[in-house]
């Protein structure tokens, strides 16, 4: 989600609250005899409001498993989720004094800490990246179905290899009476279009079929231009479609090499914020019963 | 021939159209990990409850003194019988400790844990914040009505009043003549030749072993009259001793009361000082009966009879005009260098008031000077070297203290709990101990 004008009420809200709390909280640390302390009133107050943004931002991942419910639409609970969740920080802050505690308040410290950062990362890249997706990756296709187009092109590949020797054999194949003349020609063009077979099967389809390669001369722009320019001058003229074809094809790998890499810039840190978030809120609803107890 | 021109159409064609019936490895690894972590979680939690380890609930670390009970979270939190709640009460915290009342007639008791905050870290639980005592000693109000104790105190360095003993009209209620500026002179005669004086000849608390530079051999030192005992848990280091005639004065002063003996009088009562002389004239004379003959004072006083010139006394006159000769000095010289002797019309002694020395000058506060051991001792004490009357309070005032206590990083400690206890320790009841160390030390 790009965090635009659109947000400048709910920016307007944060700060407005966030103001509020820090000059309770530094009323309160300030004239607290003992210290600020989370079962205080004012402590237990902090707790509660920190405590519910951070269900209310949990509480996204049930509304998009159901998105049929009517509750409001999900652009809101996006940007509810953004913003509540970052107070969720300050305010538990505060509730605990600026103290991690005993192990599991500084487990759940530790946890509310790498969610929010997390999360934070996570909607900075969410406000960068698809715009250099949309600019970078014009052939950008479903993250899914990568493997399947990629299968896709290297079948492509082959088939243009093929096509391009295919005229060889025709000629191989017709009768001929003059079979010394007609040996010299297959060979003549056979010889023209080793180059490209050469290059086909030592670069190209490696490189086609090893994703995970970075090193590979074609993984770069700059040196595949310089490669298949160089191709175009070893190949006779009637061949320079199919490399265009082949460099065509290469760029479309790049680019989904290159939606690979920006997809799981935009959704590793899921792996991190997802989880955490779960275990937070479960060792959260643990310690609000317990602190009720001790 | 060129390649198929990428439409959307065409691009759409590529897309395997049941692809999301087969979740990518990165959403399924999310998921994955989207339950195991809550499951560690869960784990955790779970293995703390079944081996009964609420230390994973713990609010903070301990302070130093109960550290040790870490692992015993029910020690303190005790549970009562089909309650969830277990709060630590005051009535755990008086299962090792009693904390007696502050005044009789307080308006209110604060509970244990609004004053000794725990679960705050390694510190020492008695260090309170001054609001603890503040918010009754700003406006002090007792509750059987007006209080004879000082109404406005807002912490040290804050409307603090000066101490009771320098406080106008005050002064030392000593009766020992004393001149502390003679004694601190250079040079003044000691036993064996010139000395010079330093406070600790004569000023040491009870836990000090070093011999006396001028006292004598004498049993172990007596502390303080147990009506003047500083609170229990001062330590012997803390307080100077009374000073004690054996110890700090007999090496110069010593209390000898004739010329045929080398034995000085007893430092006592003077019925006690009288028999010890009588006694030592009758024995002498029991040895020395040629002294029995006396001879006629040298010249005639007017409007007396002639003596003769030549007395031949009985043994029993002899001694009592030898015991009168040599309490005459001892009640109008020696004795009086230093006490106060009044004798009474028909009383055949003296009687001496008593020295009324102040072991505690403060009566509402304790002072270490085992704490302040690095300083010198005229640093405080300025008074000392100039003072030439007993009726001097050589007492350091407030501001001599506020030098170094006072707020900031770089000062001594200047909260109330450092100079006043809360507590009334002299009605401190004994507790029972109830715990072992292994017990302690095992999780609850």
């Amino acid at each position: 989600m790009r965090i635009d004008g659109t947000h400048k009420k709910w920016l307007v809200a944060s700060l407005i609250i966030l103001s509020v709390a820090t000059t309770v909280y530094v009323l309160y640390a300030s004239n607290s005899v003992t210290g600020p302390r989370g079962g205080s009133a004012i402590g237990l107050t902090f707790g509660i409001i920190g405590s519910a943004f951070m269900i209310f931002s949990g509480l996204l991942a049930a509304r998009k498993k159901v998105e049929v419910w009517r509750l409001g639409r999900a652009q809101s609970w996006m940007r509810g989720h953004l913003w509540l969740g970052f107070l969720s920080l300050p305010m538990i802050l505060f509730h605990g004094g600026f103290k991690f505690g005993g192990p599991l308040t500084a487990v759940l410290m530790v946890l509310l800490i790498l969610v929010v950062a997390s999360g934070v990362f996570g909607a900075a890249l969410q406000h960068y990246l698809p715009k250099v997706m949309t600019s970078e990756v014009p052939f950008e296709t479903i993250f899914e179905q990568i493997d399947h187009v990629r299968a896709q092109l290297l079948a492509e590949a082959d088939e243009l290899i093929a096509r391009a020797s295919a005229p060889l054999k025709l000629v191989a194949a017709a009768p001929s009476g003059d079979l010394a003349a007609t040996a010299d020609s297959v060979l003549a063009a056979d010889d023209a279009l080793a180059p490209l077979r050469t290059f086909y099967t030592r670069e190209m389809r490696p490189f086609l079929e090893n994703s995970g390669e970075r090193k590979q001369p074609l993984a770069d722009a700059e040196r595949a231009r310089g490669i298949f320019d160089g191709l175009r001058r070893l190949l006779p003229a009637g061949t320079h479609e199919t490399a265009n074809n082949l460099e065509e094809i290469c760029e479309e790998e790049r680019q989904l090499r290159r939606q690979v890499r920006l997809h799981h810039l935009l959704h590793d840190w899921l792996m991190l914020h997802i989880p955490l978030s779960f275990a937070l809120l479960l060792l959260g609803c643990v310690h609000a019963v317990m602190a009720l107890r001790f | 021939m060129p390649r198929t021109k990428l439409t959307t159409k065409k691009l759409a064609q590529r897309i395997d159209m049941h692809y999301f019936k087969r979740p990518h490895p990165l959403r399924r690894w999310r998921t994955r990990l989207s339950i195991l972590v809550p499951v560690l979680a869960i784990v955790w939690v779970g293995w703390a409850a079944l081996t009964r380890n609420d230390r994973v609930y713990s609010s903070g670390k301990m302070s130093a003194g109960h550290a040790v009970l870490s692992a015993r979270c029910g020690e303190c939190h005790v549970k009562e019988a089909g309650s969830f709640s277990a709060k630590a009460s005051d009535q755990a915290c008086r299962a090792c400790h009693d904390g007696p009342t502050h005044h009789a007639n307080q308006k209110f008791t604060p509970n244990c844990s609004s004053c000794h905050a725990e679960h705050r870290g390694h510190k020492h639980l008695a260090a309170t914040a001054d609001v603890n005592c503040t918010q009754c000693h700003a406006n002090l109000r007792a509750a059987d009505g007006p209080t004879q104790f000082v109404i406005h105190i807002e912490g040290f360095g804050a409307a603090h009043p000066e101490f009771a003993a320098l406080r106008p009209g005050s002064v030392d209620p000593g009766r020992i003549k004393l001149n502390h500026a003679a004694h601190l002179k250079a040079k003044i005669l000691g036993p064996n030749g010139p000395v010079q004086l330093d406070c600790e000849d004569c000023h040491r608390t009870a836990a000090s072993n070093a011999a006396w530079r001028f006292g004598a051999v004498q049993p172990a030192m007596k502390s303080m009259p147990a009506e003047m005992d500083p609170p229990s848990r001062v330590s012997a280091r803390a307080y100077m001793s009374p000073i004690l005639y054996a110890h700090n004065c007999i090496g110069c002063h010593a209390l000898q009361f004739d010329k045929r003996f080398q034995e000085s009088v007893p430092h006592d009562k003077p019925e006690i000082v009288h028999a010890f002389v009588v006694q030592k004239f009758e024995q002498y004379i029991a040895t020395h009966p040629a002294e029995l003959r006396v001879e006629g004072p040298a010249r005639n006083l007017p409007q007396q009879p002639m003596p003769p010139a030549v007395r031949v006394l009985a043994p029993q006159q002899w001694v009592a005009e030898r015991a009168a000769e040599v309490e005459q000095l001892l009640w109008r010289k020696t004795c009086a260098e230093c006490h106060s002797l009044s004798l009474s019309a028909g009383a055949q002694l003296p009687a001496v008031a008593k020295s009324n020395i102040t072991p505690r000058w403060f009566s509402h506060a304790v002072f270490s000077h085992d704490a302040h051991r690095f300083l010198k001792c005229l640093e405080c004490h300025t008074g000392a070297s100039k003072s030439q009357e007993s009726a001097d309070t050589l007492l350091p005032g407030i501001q001599t203290c506020e030098r170094c206590h006072h707020t900031g990083e770089e000062a001594a400690e200047s909260r109330c709990f450092e100079c006043h206890t809360y507590h009334d320790w002299s009605k401190e009841k004994p507790v029972k101990g109830m715990l072992t160390i292994s017990h302690s030390r095992r999780g609850s």
